[in-house]
């Protein structure tokens, strides 16, 4: 076996470590994206009896964001088992009380109930800020892009930039500034 | 009678004509109004301040649409530095009759800084006693969201 040919098998069959970070992000879309690196679908050698999936790290989860009022509609629903158990939390509530579970109950949820996805999950490694241990983060060599970009608020421009940014409409000469 | 009436609208046209060329303020410029509080006495000043927009504004290639259409762009509720051009300080949408856009646009515009407001995008445009960080919102509100455009029901 020639050196290329046994670095090529060392990389096909290494697990990478791939990064993304879940600021603004759709915790359902991302999900659907996700789980194709956690099963390892996008690699060429795929098959669902081969263990080829890549780890996860996804960093700042309490910062997901849902479309328009979705975190008072959305509901999760859990039952005791026992008469009177059923209880229903809104997604805010949830993401209060930890703010990975929406993200990881998407995961977990966009991926087909089968005996692998229990151990499919066990590479998702979710954490609601930026801290993450820093032997987990010595084994990233791949960033996931976003999938819609982090919006910008105003008073993270400088005055300047505001200022100088072409204007589309000149105030009347009668107008009073409030 | 109608010739009275006539006379009665020539002379109150005359009236209007004659208001309409004397004022006390000098008209048509941009006014700024400051209130200073020394000890007892509350001190209003008006100030012709210039609105800094000139420079840097787009030139209408097709004067008789509005800017909003003629410029041609697909405006986003996140696109804040076009949308703070629109609003007051206090975060209120400004009136037709001061952005001079069309029906359409105006409405369109406003809803998108409903929108890039209710984001949490334009924190320091916000009413006085706003908590103005978005963290601090009540509830459900707190958190990060975001909104379709397509949602925009306009005719
Ligand atoms: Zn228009």
């Amino acid at each position: 076996m020639s050196v290329l040919k046994r670095v090529q098998q060392w990389a096909t069959f290494a697990r990478i470590w791939h990064l993304y970070d879940a600021a603004w992000q759709n915790p359902f879309y991302s999900a659907e994206l996700l789980k194709k690196y956690l099963m390892g679908a996008h690699k060429p050698i795929y098959h669902p009896m081969n263990d080829c999936g890549d780890h996860v790290i996804v960093i700042n989860s309490s910062d997901i964001a849902l479309p328009g009022d979705e975190w008072k509609k959305r509901v999760y629903f859990h039952h005791t088992g026992y008469p009177g158990g059923a209880s229903w939390t809104l997604a805010w509530e949830l993401h209060k009380k930890d703010p990975t579970l929406v993200l990881k109950k998407a995961v977990y949820n966009s991926m087909d109930g089968n005996l692998q996805r229990r151990y499919t999950m066990e590479r998702l490694h979710i954490f609601p800020d930026a801290n993450v241990p820093s032997n987990l983060l010595s084994n990233i060599s791949n960033q996931i892009k976003q999938l819609r970009p982090k919006p910008k608020r105003l008073d993270e421009y400088t005055e300047k930039e505001i200022q100088e940014f072409p204007k589309l409409i000149d105030l009347p000469k009668n107008h009073i500034l409030r | 009678m109608n010739t009275i009436f006539k006379q009665i609208r020539n002379l109150r046209l005359n009236i209007n004509f004659q208001n309409k060329s004397i004022s006390l303020f000098s008209p048509l410029r941009l006014k700024e109004i400051n209130e200073t509080q020394n000890k007892n006495e509350l001190i209003i000043s008006g100030h012709i301040v210039n609105s800094g927009r000139e420079p840097y504004l787009l030139k209408n290639p097709h004067p008789t649409v509005c800017p909003v259409c003629a410029s041609g762009l697909d405006i986003k509720h996140t696109d804040v530095l076009i949308l703070s051009q629109f609003v007051r300080t206090d975060g209120c949408m400004l009136p037709r009759r001061t952005t001079g856009l069309c029906r359409r646009s105006q409405k369109r515009i406003s809803t998108l800084v409903a929108m890039a407001q209710k984001s949490g995008l334009m924190p320091n445009l916000t009413p006085a006693n706003s908590k103005k960080d978005p963290k601090k919102r009540y509830g459900w509100k707190k958190y990060n969201k975001y909104f379709d455009e397509s949602t925009i029901k306009i005719r």
